[in-house]
Protein backbone atom coordinates (compact mmCIF):
# COMPACT_ATOMS: atom_id res chain seq x y z
CA UNK A 1 0.00 0.00 0.00
CA UNK A 2 0.96 3.63 -0.54
CA UNK A 3 0.50 6.36 1.90
CA UNK A 4 0.21 10.01 0.79
CA UNK A 5 3.39 11.59 2.41
CA UNK A 6 2.57 15.16 -0.12
CA UNK A 7 -0.26 15.47 -2.26
CA UNK A 8 1.59 17.99 -4.90
CA UNK A 9 -0.68 20.31 -6.38
CA UNK A 10 -3.47 18.39 -7.56
CA UNK A 11 -3.97 14.62 -7.26
CA UNK A 12 -6.77 12.44 -7.11
CA UNK A 13 -8.35 9.17 -7.76
CA UNK A 14 -9.84 8.89 -11.16
CA UNK A 15 -11.25 5.91 -13.56
CA UNK A 16 -13.08 5.84 -16.92
CA UNK A 17 -15.71 8.20 -15.05
CA UNK A 18 -19.63 7.89 -14.62
CA UNK A 19 -21.79 8.65 -17.98
CA UNK A 20 -25.01 7.09 -16.99
CA UNK A 21 -25.64 10.36 -14.74
CA UNK A 22 -25.55 13.38 -17.16
CA UNK A 23 -29.59 13.71 -16.93
CA UNK A 24 -29.16 14.69 -13.21
CA UNK A 25 -26.41 16.80 -13.67
CA UNK A 26 -23.35 15.08 -12.59
CA UNK A 27 -20.27 15.58 -14.90
CA UNK A 28 -18.97 12.17 -16.27
CA UNK A 29 -15.48 13.02 -15.18
CA UNK A 30 -12.62 10.68 -15.03
CA UNK A 31 -9.09 10.95 -16.16
CA UNK A 32 -8.09 13.90 -18.10
CA UNK A 33 -5.89 11.66 -20.44
CA UNK A 34 -7.71 8.53 -21.03
CA UNK A 35 -5.09 7.15 -23.01
CA UNK A 36 -2.78 7.19 -20.68
CA UNK A 37 -5.41 6.08 -17.91
CA UNK A 38 -5.54 2.86 -19.88
CA UNK A 39 -1.71 1.81 -20.55
CA UNK A 40 -1.16 2.76 -16.75
CA UNK A 41 -3.40 -0.21 -15.68
CA UNK A 42 -2.79 -2.54 -19.15
CA UNK A 43 0.45 -2.47 -17.79
CA UNK A 44 0.08 -3.31 -14.62
CA UNK A 45 -2.23 -6.26 -15.68
CA UNK A 46 -5.73 -4.22 -15.00
CA UNK A 47 -8.52 -3.71 -17.96
CA UNK A 48 -7.77 -0.21 -19.17
CA UNK A 49 -10.82 1.78 -16.97
CA UNK A 50 -9.68 0.84 -13.50
CA UNK A 51 -9.07 3.57 -10.67
CA UNK A 52 -5.50 4.53 -11.07
CA UNK A 53 -3.99 8.26 -9.37
CA UNK A 54 -4.29 11.46 -11.36
CA UNK A 55 -1.05 13.63 -10.94
CA UNK A 56 -0.98 17.52 -11.79
CA UNK A 57 2.29 19.22 -12.86
CA UNK A 58 3.35 18.89 -9.65
CA UNK A 59 2.97 15.03 -8.01
CA UNK A 60 2.19 13.31 -5.06
CA UNK A 61 5.24 11.71 -2.61
CA UNK A 62 4.47 8.49 -1.29
CA UNK A 63 5.46 6.20 1.67
CA UNK A 64 5.78 2.90 0.05
CA UNK A 65 4.29 0.55 3.01
CA UNK A 66 5.15 -3.12 1.40
CA UNK A 67 6.32 -4.54 -1.95
CA UNK A 68 4.47 -3.54 -4.93
CA UNK A 69 4.43 -3.40 -8.39
CA UNK A 70 3.13 0.30 -10.32
CA UNK A 71 2.22 1.41 -13.40
CA UNK A 72 3.18 4.95 -14.52
CA UNK A 73 1.92 6.53 -17.70
CA UNK A 74 1.17 9.51 -19.49
CA UNK A 75 3.52 12.50 -18.53
CA UNK A 76 6.97 12.45 -16.64
CA UNK A 77 6.89 14.35 -13.23
CA UNK A 78 10.05 13.20 -12.82
CA UNK A 79 9.36 10.01 -10.39
CA UNK A 80 12.01 8.82 -8.30
CA UNK A 81 13.04 6.53 -5.70
CA UNK A 82 14.35 8.60 -3.16
CA UNK A 83 16.30 6.10 -0.75
CA UNK A 84 18.46 4.77 -4.21
CA UNK A 85 17.74 7.43 -6.39
CA UNK A 86 15.97 5.19 -9.20
CA UNK A 87 13.75 7.41 -11.87
CA UNK A 88 10.53 6.10 -12.21
CA UNK A 89 9.59 6.23 -15.83
CA UNK A 90 5.99 6.71 -17.26
CA UNK A 91 5.07 3.91 -20.32
CA UNK A 92 6.20 0.76 -17.77
CA UNK A 93 6.00 -0.99 -14.51
CA UNK A 94 8.57 -0.50 -11.61
CA UNK A 95 8.81 -2.79 -8.56
CA UNK A 96 8.87 -1.41 -5.46
CA UNK A 97 10.25 -2.27 -2.14
CA UNK A 98 9.20 -2.07 1.05
CA UNK A 99 9.97 0.92 2.92
CA UNK A 100 10.37 3.43 0.81
CA UNK A 101 9.66 6.34 -0.18
CA UNK A 102 8.79 7.92 -4.05
CA UNK A 103 8.25 11.24 -5.26
CA UNK A 104 6.87 12.86 -8.27
CA UNK A 105 8.32 16.36 -7.70
CA UNK A 106 7.33 17.59 -11.15
CA UNK A 107 9.30 18.54 -13.95
CA UNK A 108 9.48 22.20 -15.54
CA UNK A 109 10.91 20.98 -19.13
CA UNK A 110 7.94 18.21 -19.27
CA UNK A 111 5.72 19.09 -22.30
CA UNK A 112 3.13 17.65 -20.34
CA UNK A 113 1.09 18.35 -17.52
CA UNK A 114 -0.62 15.08 -16.24
CA UNK A 115 0.71 11.25 -15.04
CA UNK A 116 -1.22 8.10 -13.71
CA UNK A 117 0.00 5.84 -11.20
CA UNK A 118 -2.05 2.37 -11.31
CA UNK A 119 -1.93 -0.41 -8.81
CA UNK A 120 -2.65 -4.27 -9.38
CA UNK A 121 -6.33 -4.68 -9.47
CA UNK A 122 -6.54 -0.85 -9.53
CA UNK A 123 -7.38 1.53 -6.36
CA UNK A 124 -9.75 -0.08 -3.58
CA UNK A 125 -12.22 2.67 -3.34
CA UNK A 126 -16.29 2.75 -2.86
CA UNK A 127 -17.81 3.20 -5.65
CA UNK A 128 -19.88 6.05 -5.97
CA UNK A 129 -22.75 5.97 -8.87
CA UNK A 130 -20.93 2.91 -10.49
CA UNK A 131 -17.28 4.86 -10.62
CA UNK A 132 -14.15 5.63 -8.58
CA UNK A 133 -13.65 8.97 -10.03
CA UNK A 134 -13.21 12.14 -7.20
CA UNK A 135 -16.32 14.38 -8.85
CA UNK A 136 -14.32 17.17 -6.84
CA UNK A 137 -17.12 20.21 -7.54
CA UNK A 138 -19.92 17.81 -5.83
CA UNK A 139 -17.64 16.21 -3.24
CA UNK A 140 -18.15 12.75 -3.72
CA UNK A 141 -16.43 9.77 -5.42
CA UNK A 142 -12.17 8.85 -4.48
CA UNK A 143 -11.51 9.42 -1.60
CA UNK A 144 -14.11 11.33 0.28
CA UNK A 145 -14.79 13.29 -2.73
CA UNK A 146 -11.63 15.59 -2.34
CA UNK A 147 -7.99 15.78 -3.25
CA UNK A 148 -5.94 13.46 -1.69
CA UNK A 149 -3.42 14.52 1.26
CA UNK A 150 -1.22 13.83 3.54
CA UNK A 151 -2.15 10.53 5.43
CA UNK A 152 -4.34 8.87 2.62
CA UNK A 153 -4.05 5.64 2.44
CA UNK A 154 -3.72 4.06 -1.51
CA UNK A 155 -4.52 0.54 -1.43
CA UNK A 156 -4.38 -2.10 -4.23
CA UNK A 157 -7.70 -4.01 -5.10
CA UNK A 158 -5.77 -7.44 -5.69
CA UNK A 159 -2.53 -8.35 -4.29
CA UNK A 160 -1.03 -10.13 -7.61
CA UNK A 161 -2.28 -7.82 -10.05
CA UNK A 162 -5.44 -8.70 -12.65
CA UNK A 163 -5.71 -10.79 -15.81
CA UNK A 164 -6.49 -8.27 -18.23
CA UNK A 165 -2.91 -8.37 -19.76
CA UNK A 166 -2.39 -11.62 -18.90
CA UNK A 167 -1.28 -10.87 -14.96
CA UNK A 168 1.34 -8.24 -16.27
CA UNK A 169 2.89 -7.36 -12.94
CA UNK A 170 6.43 -8.84 -13.68
CA UNK A 171 8.83 -5.97 -12.87
CA UNK A 172 10.04 -3.97 -15.97
CA UNK A 173 6.98 -4.31 -18.10
CA UNK A 174 7.35 -1.19 -21.27
CA UNK A 175 4.38 -0.38 -22.63
CA UNK A 176 5.31 -1.03 -26.75
CA UNK A 177 6.42 1.18 -29.13
CA UNK A 178 3.52 1.99 -31.10
CA UNK A 179 2.67 3.85 -34.77
CA UNK A 180 -0.38 6.11 -33.97
CA UNK A 181 0.71 6.38 -30.32
CA UNK A 182 -1.41 9.72 -29.32
CA UNK A 183 1.03 10.86 -26.56
CA UNK A 184 3.87 10.84 -29.67
CA UNK A 185 1.62 13.05 -31.88
CA UNK A 186 1.31 15.31 -28.61
CA UNK A 187 4.92 15.92 -28.31
CA UNK A 188 5.21 16.21 -31.96
CA UNK A 189 3.05 19.34 -31.19
CA UNK A 190 0.47 18.05 -34.14
CA UNK A 191 -2.51 20.34 -33.97
CA UNK A 192 -5.85 19.91 -31.95
CA UNK A 193 -7.83 18.69 -34.70
CA UNK A 194 -11.55 19.86 -34.30
CA UNK A 195 -15.43 19.67 -36.27
CA UNK A 196 -17.39 22.58 -36.60
CA UNK A 197 -19.74 23.22 -33.82
CA UNK A 198 -23.22 24.88 -34.06
CA UNK A 199 -21.49 28.60 -34.07
CA UNK A 200 -19.23 30.12 -36.22
CA UNK A 201 -15.82 30.75 -35.31
CA UNK A 202 -14.37 27.74 -36.61
CA UNK A 203 -11.89 29.49 -39.13
CA UNK A 204 -11.20 31.73 -36.78
CA UNK A 205 -9.66 29.43 -34.16
CA UNK A 206 -7.68 27.39 -36.89
CA UNK A 207 -6.37 31.21 -38.04
CA UNK A 208 -3.32 31.43 -34.93
CA UNK A 209 -1.65 30.14 -32.27
CA UNK A 210 -3.42 30.16 -28.72
CA UNK A 211 -2.19 29.49 -25.05
CA UNK A 212 -3.17 27.97 -22.70
CA UNK A 213 -3.75 30.46 -19.71
CA UNK A 214 -3.26 29.52 -16.01
CA UNK A 215 -6.63 29.62 -15.10
CA UNK A 216 -7.17 25.95 -16.77
CA UNK A 217 -8.49 23.15 -14.44
CA UNK A 218 -9.79 19.29 -14.86
CA UNK A 219 -13.14 21.38 -15.68
CA UNK A 220 -11.99 23.72 -18.23
CA UNK A 221 -8.79 24.53 -20.59
CA UNK A 222 -9.11 28.43 -20.81
CA UNK A 223 -7.56 30.04 -24.23
CA UNK A 224 -5.63 33.05 -24.21
CA UNK A 225 -5.51 34.80 -28.15
CA UNK A 226 -7.49 37.28 -29.94
CA UNK A 227 -11.31 37.46 -29.71
CA UNK A 228 -13.72 35.55 -31.57
CA UNK A 229 -16.68 36.30 -33.16
CA UNK A 230 -19.26 33.63 -32.89
CA UNK A 231 -21.95 35.25 -34.63
CA UNK A 232 -24.60 34.57 -31.76
CA UNK A 233 -24.77 37.64 -29.02
CA UNK A 234 -28.51 37.82 -28.29
CA UNK A 235 -28.99 37.31 -24.64
CA UNK A 236 -32.01 35.54 -25.53
CA UNK A 237 -29.68 32.15 -27.31
CA UNK A 238 -27.03 32.68 -24.49
CA UNK A 239 -29.78 30.94 -21.89
CA UNK A 240 -31.04 28.48 -23.76
CA UNK A 241 -28.98 26.03 -22.18
CA UNK A 242 -27.96 22.50 -24.08
CA UNK A 243 -26.36 19.34 -22.93
CA UNK A 244 -22.65 19.78 -23.70
CA UNK A 245 -19.69 17.20 -24.64
CA UNK A 246 -16.05 16.92 -23.46
CA UNK A 247 -13.99 19.27 -26.41
CA UNK A 248 -16.38 21.64 -26.83
CA UNK A 249 -15.09 24.77 -27.65
CA UNK A 250 -16.82 27.56 -25.98
CA UNK A 251 -16.81 30.93 -26.45
CA UNK A 252 -18.36 33.50 -23.79
CA UNK A 253 -19.27 37.17 -24.30
CA UNK A 254 -15.81 37.92 -24.03
CA UNK A 255 -15.05 36.03 -26.63
CA UNK A 256 -11.66 33.87 -25.09
CA UNK A 257 -12.49 30.36 -25.53
CA UNK A 258 -13.13 27.51 -23.14
CA UNK A 259 -12.72 23.58 -24.22
CA UNK A 260 -14.70 21.29 -21.92
CA UNK A 261 -12.59 19.05 -20.10
CA UNK A 262 -13.43 16.01 -18.40
CA UNK A 263 -15.28 17.33 -15.03
CA UNK A 264 -17.52 20.05 -17.33
CA UNK A 265 -20.74 20.49 -16.67
CA UNK A 266 -23.55 18.44 -18.08
CA UNK A 267 -25.01 21.15 -19.90
CA UNK A 268 -24.11 25.12 -20.84
CA UNK A 269 -25.74 27.87 -22.50
CA UNK A 270 -22.55 29.87 -24.34
CA UNK A 271 -21.82 29.55 -27.57
CA UNK A 272 -19.86 26.84 -29.18
CA UNK A 273 -17.54 27.16 -32.21
CA UNK A 274 -15.88 24.01 -32.71
CA UNK A 275 -15.64 20.26 -31.29
CA UNK A 276 -12.20 18.48 -30.25
CA UNK A 277 -12.46 14.82 -32.07
CA UNK A 278 -12.56 12.07 -29.64
CA UNK A 279 -9.31 10.85 -30.62
CA UNK A 280 -7.63 14.12 -29.64
CA UNK A 281 -9.31 14.38 -26.12
CA UNK A 282 -6.09 12.74 -24.46
CA UNK A 283 -3.68 15.25 -25.85
CA UNK A 284 -6.46 17.93 -24.46
CA UNK A 285 -5.87 16.87 -20.99
CA UNK A 286 -1.92 16.71 -21.54
CA UNK A 287 -1.72 20.16 -21.86
CA UNK A 288 -0.31 22.33 -19.65
CA UNK A 289 -0.85 26.01 -18.84
CA UNK A 290 1.43 28.40 -21.24
CA UNK A 291 1.18 25.73 -23.76
CA UNK A 292 1.03 27.02 -27.35
CA UNK A 293 -1.80 25.12 -29.16
CA UNK A 294 -3.28 25.19 -32.91
CA UNK A 295 -5.88 23.82 -34.35
CA UNK A 296 -6.62 21.73 -37.85
CA UNK A 297 -10.41 21.96 -39.08
CA UNK A 298 -10.61 17.88 -39.98
CA UNK A 299 -14.40 16.16 -41.31
CA UNK A 300 -16.58 13.58 -39.39
CA UNK A 301 -14.60 10.50 -41.12
CA UNK A 302 -11.28 12.14 -40.28
CA UNK A 303 -12.58 11.48 -36.66
CA UNK A 304 -13.71 8.69 -37.33
CA UNK A 305 -10.58 6.96 -38.25
CA UNK A 306 -8.25 8.80 -35.92
CA UNK A 307 -10.03 7.20 -33.25
CA UNK A 308 -10.80 3.89 -34.90
CA UNK A 309 -6.53 3.81 -35.07
CA UNK A 310 -6.09 4.56 -31.58
CA UNK A 311 -8.55 1.74 -30.17
CA UNK A 312 -6.60 -0.51 -32.69
CA UNK A 313 -3.52 0.83 -31.29
CA UNK A 314 -4.43 0.01 -27.73
CA UNK A 315 -5.77 -3.08 -28.83
CA UNK A 316 -2.06 -4.05 -30.37
CA UNK A 317 -0.04 -2.74 -27.36
CA UNK A 318 -2.27 -4.92 -24.93
CA UNK A 319 -2.02 -8.20 -26.83
CA UNK A 320 1.69 -7.31 -27.19
CA UNK A 321 1.94 -7.37 -23.27
CA UNK A 322 0.22 -10.62 -23.09
CA UNK A 323 2.11 -12.50 -25.65
CA UNK A 324 5.17 -11.06 -23.57
CA UNK A 325 3.50 -12.49 -20.12
CA UNK A 326 2.67 -15.61 -22.38
CA UNK A 327 6.92 -16.05 -23.35
CA UNK A 328 7.74 -15.49 -19.72
CA UNK A 329 5.75 -18.48 -18.50
CA UNK A 330 7.28 -20.50 -21.36
CA UNK A 331 10.66 -19.37 -19.97
CA UNK A 332 9.74 -20.05 -16.41
CA UNK A 333 8.51 -23.38 -17.50
CA UNK A 334 11.15 -24.58 -19.23
CA UNK A 335 13.61 -24.26 -16.20
CA UNK A 336 14.72 -20.65 -17.34
CA UNK B 1 -45.46 27.48 -29.99
CA UNK B 2 -47.54 26.81 -26.62
CA UNK B 3 -51.03 26.43 -29.40
CA UNK B 4 -49.44 23.09 -30.91
CA UNK B 5 -51.31 20.09 -30.06
CA UNK B 6 -49.63 18.67 -27.31
CA UNK B 7 -48.68 15.59 -29.27
CA UNK B 8 -45.07 14.54 -27.58
CA UNK B 9 -42.78 14.60 -30.65
CA UNK B 10 -45.34 15.72 -33.00
CA UNK B 11 -45.33 19.29 -34.47
CA UNK B 12 -42.27 20.31 -33.82
CA UNK B 13 -39.49 20.09 -36.95
CA UNK B 14 -36.50 18.83 -35.21
CA UNK B 15 -32.83 20.14 -36.01
CA UNK B 16 -30.84 17.05 -35.74
CA UNK B 17 -27.07 18.36 -36.08
CA UNK B 18 -23.53 16.25 -35.27
CA UNK B 19 -21.92 18.20 -31.79
CA UNK B 20 -18.49 16.64 -31.72
CA UNK B 21 -17.83 13.09 -33.39
CA UNK B 22 -20.06 11.38 -30.71
CA UNK B 23 -23.12 12.73 -30.10
CA UNK B 24 -25.88 14.51 -31.88
CA UNK B 25 -27.55 17.95 -30.78
CA UNK B 26 -31.33 17.71 -31.20
CA UNK B 27 -33.00 21.25 -30.95
CA UNK B 28 -36.58 21.64 -30.78
CA UNK B 29 -36.78 24.99 -30.58
CA UNK B 30 -34.39 28.46 -29.21
CA UNK B 31 -36.94 29.37 -26.05
CA UNK B 32 -37.94 28.53 -23.28
CA UNK B 33 -41.17 27.01 -23.24
CA UNK B 34 -43.42 24.33 -21.45
CA UNK B 35 -44.62 22.65 -24.46
CA UNK B 36 -41.20 22.21 -25.92
CA UNK B 37 -39.70 20.73 -22.70
CA UNK B 38 -42.59 18.00 -22.64
CA UNK B 39 -41.01 17.05 -26.37
CA UNK B 40 -37.35 17.89 -25.08
CA UNK B 41 -37.99 15.02 -22.21
CA UNK B 42 -40.42 12.84 -24.34
CA UNK B 43 -37.53 12.29 -26.74
CA UNK B 44 -34.98 11.52 -23.97
CA UNK B 45 -37.17 8.82 -22.75
CA UNK B 46 -37.51 7.44 -26.26
CA UNK B 47 -34.11 7.26 -26.52
CA UNK B 48 -33.31 5.88 -23.24
CA UNK B 49 -36.25 3.26 -23.82
CA UNK B 50 -34.01 2.41 -26.86
CA UNK B 51 -31.16 1.93 -24.77
CA UNK B 52 -32.73 -0.25 -21.67
CA UNK B 53 -34.71 -2.62 -23.88
CA UNK B 54 -30.90 -4.03 -24.99
CA UNK B 55 -31.53 -3.46 -28.25
CA UNK B 56 -29.23 -0.63 -28.63
CA UNK B 57 -26.35 0.01 -26.60
CA UNK B 58 -24.66 2.30 -28.91
CA UNK B 59 -26.48 5.26 -27.50
CA UNK B 60 -24.82 6.75 -24.58
CA UNK B 61 -27.54 8.39 -21.89
CA UNK B 62 -29.24 11.35 -23.94
CA UNK B 63 -29.07 14.85 -21.45
CA UNK B 64 -32.54 16.66 -21.91
CA UNK B 65 -31.85 20.39 -21.38
CA UNK B 66 -35.17 23.14 -22.48
CA UNK B 67 -35.90 22.47 -25.50
CA UNK B 68 -33.13 20.15 -26.69
CA UNK B 69 -31.94 16.82 -26.42
CA UNK B 70 -28.21 15.58 -26.26
CA UNK B 71 -27.75 12.10 -27.77
CA UNK B 72 -24.39 10.51 -27.22
CA UNK B 73 -23.48 8.06 -29.67
CA UNK B 74 -20.06 5.44 -29.97
CA UNK B 75 -18.83 7.15 -33.43
CA UNK B 76 -17.43 3.42 -34.35
CA UNK B 77 -20.44 1.48 -33.70
CA UNK B 78 -22.40 3.66 -35.85
CA UNK B 79 -21.95 7.10 -38.42
CA UNK B 80 -23.25 9.86 -37.71
CA UNK B 81 -26.15 9.85 -40.50
CA UNK B 82 -26.85 6.53 -39.07
CA UNK B 83 -27.31 7.72 -35.48
CA UNK B 84 -29.09 10.48 -37.07
CA UNK B 85 -31.76 8.22 -39.12
CA UNK B 86 -32.49 6.25 -35.94
CA UNK B 87 -33.10 9.43 -33.74
CA UNK B 88 -34.94 10.72 -36.55
CA UNK B 89 -37.05 7.97 -36.43
CA UNK B 90 -38.19 8.22 -32.88
CA UNK B 91 -40.27 11.08 -34.19
CA UNK B 92 -42.30 8.94 -35.78
CA UNK B 93 -43.02 6.77 -32.83
CA UNK B 94 -45.92 6.17 -30.68
CA UNK B 95 -46.08 8.43 -27.86
CA UNK B 96 -44.38 7.50 -24.99
CA UNK B 97 -46.23 6.02 -22.03
CA UNK B 98 -45.92 8.15 -18.36
CA UNK B 99 -43.65 11.14 -20.23
CA UNK B 100 -46.13 13.86 -19.52
CA UNK B 101 -48.55 12.31 -17.34
CA UNK B 102 -49.76 15.22 -14.75
CA UNK B 103 -47.32 13.67 -11.54
CA UNK B 104 -48.45 14.61 -7.78
CA UNK B 105 -46.89 17.81 -6.86
CA UNK B 106 -43.53 17.52 -5.16
CA UNK B 107 -43.50 20.25 -2.12
CA UNK B 108 -40.80 21.94 -0.76
CA UNK B 109 -41.14 23.56 2.11
CA UNK B 110 -38.76 26.50 2.62
CA UNK B 111 -37.81 29.54 5.39
CA UNK B 112 -38.26 33.17 3.02
CA UNK B 113 -36.03 35.88 3.86
CA UNK B 114 -33.40 37.19 6.84
CA UNK B 115 -30.15 35.71 6.91
CA UNK B 116 -32.17 32.09 5.12
CA UNK B 117 -33.24 34.90 2.14
CA UNK B 118 -30.51 37.30 1.76
CA UNK B 119 -31.66 39.57 -1.65
CA UNK B 120 -35.29 39.03 -0.95
CA UNK B 121 -36.08 42.64 0.16
CA UNK B 122 -33.99 44.06 -3.28
CA UNK B 123 -35.86 41.59 -5.23
CA UNK B 124 -39.61 42.98 -3.73
CA UNK B 125 -37.90 46.49 -4.14
CA UNK B 126 -37.13 46.10 -7.54
CA UNK B 127 -40.62 45.29 -8.65
CA UNK B 128 -42.30 47.83 -6.20
CA UNK B 129 -43.78 44.36 -4.32
CA UNK B 130 -43.47 43.68 -0.54
CA UNK B 131 -41.34 40.74 0.79
CA UNK B 132 -44.74 39.53 1.53
CA UNK B 133 -45.74 39.95 -2.02
CA UNK B 134 -42.93 37.99 -3.56
CA UNK B 135 -43.09 35.39 -1.20
CA UNK B 136 -47.01 34.75 -2.13
CA UNK B 137 -46.24 34.93 -5.97
CA UNK B 138 -43.46 32.28 -5.31
CA UNK B 139 -44.81 29.56 -3.44
CA UNK B 140 -48.61 30.14 -5.12
CA UNK B 141 -46.97 28.91 -8.63
CA UNK B 142 -46.90 25.48 -10.11
CA UNK B 143 -43.30 24.86 -11.86
CA UNK B 144 -41.98 22.21 -14.10
CA UNK B 145 -38.69 20.70 -13.78
CA UNK B 146 -37.20 21.60 -17.18
CA UNK B 147 -33.81 19.75 -16.63
CA UNK B 148 -31.12 18.93 -14.03
CA UNK B 149 -27.26 20.87 -14.69
CA UNK B 150 -25.02 22.82 -13.60
CA UNK B 151 -24.56 20.57 -10.30
CA UNK B 152 -25.86 17.19 -9.42
CA UNK B 153 -29.32 17.34 -8.38
CA UNK B 154 -29.66 21.33 -9.84
CA UNK B 155 -32.92 21.45 -11.38
CA UNK B 156 -33.97 24.20 -13.52
CA UNK B 157 -37.50 24.91 -12.36
CA UNK B 158 -40.23 27.45 -14.13
CA UNK B 159 -41.75 29.19 -15.05
CA UNK B 160 -41.57 31.97 -12.15
CA UNK B 161 -44.42 34.27 -12.01
CA UNK B 162 -43.90 37.52 -14.54
CA UNK B 163 -44.17 40.03 -11.76
CA UNK B 164 -40.59 38.72 -10.12
CA UNK B 165 -38.47 37.64 -12.91
CA UNK B 166 -35.57 39.11 -12.08
CA UNK B 167 -32.08 38.68 -13.62
CA UNK B 168 -28.89 37.06 -12.10
CA UNK B 169 -26.63 39.10 -10.07
CA UNK B 170 -23.71 41.26 -11.62
CA UNK B 171 -21.27 39.32 -9.64
CA UNK B 172 -21.68 36.05 -8.68
CA UNK B 173 -21.34 35.07 -4.94
CA UNK B 174 -18.49 32.91 -4.46
CA UNK B 175 -20.86 30.23 -1.92
CA UNK B 176 -24.48 30.10 -2.33
CA UNK B 177 -25.18 27.83 0.88
CA UNK B 178 -26.84 24.63 0.45
CA UNK B 179 -30.59 24.24 0.51
CA UNK B 180 -30.81 28.36 -0.87
CA UNK B 181 -33.97 28.71 -3.01
CA UNK B 182 -32.97 31.23 -5.74
CA UNK B 183 -34.61 33.17 -8.58
CA UNK B 184 -32.79 33.96 -12.29
CA UNK B 185 -34.75 35.26 -15.34
CA UNK B 186 -37.77 33.42 -15.38
CA UNK B 187 -36.53 30.29 -13.49
CA UNK B 188 -36.42 29.21 -9.76
CA UNK B 189 -34.12 26.70 -8.04
CA UNK B 190 -32.51 25.09 -5.69
CA UNK B 191 -28.87 24.59 -4.78
CA UNK B 192 -28.56 21.14 -3.54
CA UNK B 193 -24.78 21.74 -1.70
CA UNK B 194 -22.42 24.76 -1.61
CA UNK B 195 -21.73 26.08 -4.84
CA UNK B 196 -20.36 29.73 -6.06
CA UNK B 197 -23.46 31.15 -8.13
CA UNK B 198 -25.22 34.47 -9.28
CA UNK B 199 -28.79 33.51 -8.57
CA UNK B 200 -31.01 35.76 -5.87
CA UNK B 201 -31.17 33.96 -3.05
CA UNK B 202 -34.91 34.35 -1.38
CA UNK B 203 -35.21 31.41 1.02
CA UNK B 204 -33.71 28.32 2.51
CA UNK B 205 -35.20 24.71 2.52
CA UNK B 206 -33.97 21.57 4.91
CA UNK B 207 -35.44 19.11 2.36
CA UNK B 208 -32.04 17.47 0.57
CA UNK B 209 -31.94 18.01 -2.96
CA UNK B 210 -29.07 15.64 -3.40
CA UNK B 211 -28.50 12.68 -1.35
CA UNK B 212 -26.34 9.85 -1.90
CA UNK B 213 -28.00 7.39 0.42
CA UNK B 214 -31.22 7.72 -1.51
CA UNK B 215 -31.78 5.06 -4.67
CA UNK B 216 -32.79 8.04 -6.48
CA UNK B 217 -30.06 10.48 -5.33
CA UNK B 218 -31.79 13.75 -6.74
CA UNK B 219 -35.07 14.55 -5.21
CA UNK B 220 -35.74 15.90 -8.61
CA UNK B 221 -36.76 14.52 -11.78
CA UNK B 222 -37.07 16.21 -15.33
CA UNK B 223 -40.60 16.45 -15.42
CA UNK B 224 -41.26 16.82 -12.17
CA UNK B 225 -44.26 19.61 -10.89
CA UNK B 226 -42.87 21.63 -8.17
CA UNK B 227 -43.94 23.11 -5.35
CA UNK B 228 -42.51 26.08 -2.43
CA UNK B 229 -44.43 25.84 0.88
CA UNK B 230 -43.69 28.61 3.27
CA UNK B 231 -42.74 27.76 6.67
CA UNK B 232 -41.83 30.02 9.93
Amino acid sequence: MLEVLEPGLLTTVQDSGRPDWTHLGVPIGGACDGWSLAVANLLTGNGPGLAAVEMTLIGATFAVHSPITIGLAGADLGGVVRESGRRLMPGRTHRLDGYTTIAFGGDASSSTAREYLAVPGGIDVPLVLGSASTALGAGFGGIDGRRLQPGDVLRPASTNGGSETGGATRPDVVWPALADDPLGDLTADAPIRILPGPAEGLEALAAVEWRVAAGSDRVGLRLEGPSIATGETGPAREFVSHGVVLGAIQVPAGGAPIILLADHQTTGGYPIAAVVISADHSRLGQLRPGASVRFAPVTLEDARVALALQQEALARGTASLRDDAGWDELWQSAGG
Amino acid sequence: MSGDPPGVLGGAVPRIEPLGDSALLVTLGDVIDLELNRQAQGLAAAVERLRRSGADRRFGRPVPAYASVLVPFDPLALDADEARAIVAGLFDGPQPPGTDEPGEVIEIPVRYGGDDGPDLAAIAAAHELTPADVVRLHSEADYRVYFLGFAPGFAYLGPLPAAIVTPRLATPRERVPAGSVAIADAQTGVYPFALPGGWRIIGRTDTPMWDLRRDRPSFLQPGARVRFRAIG
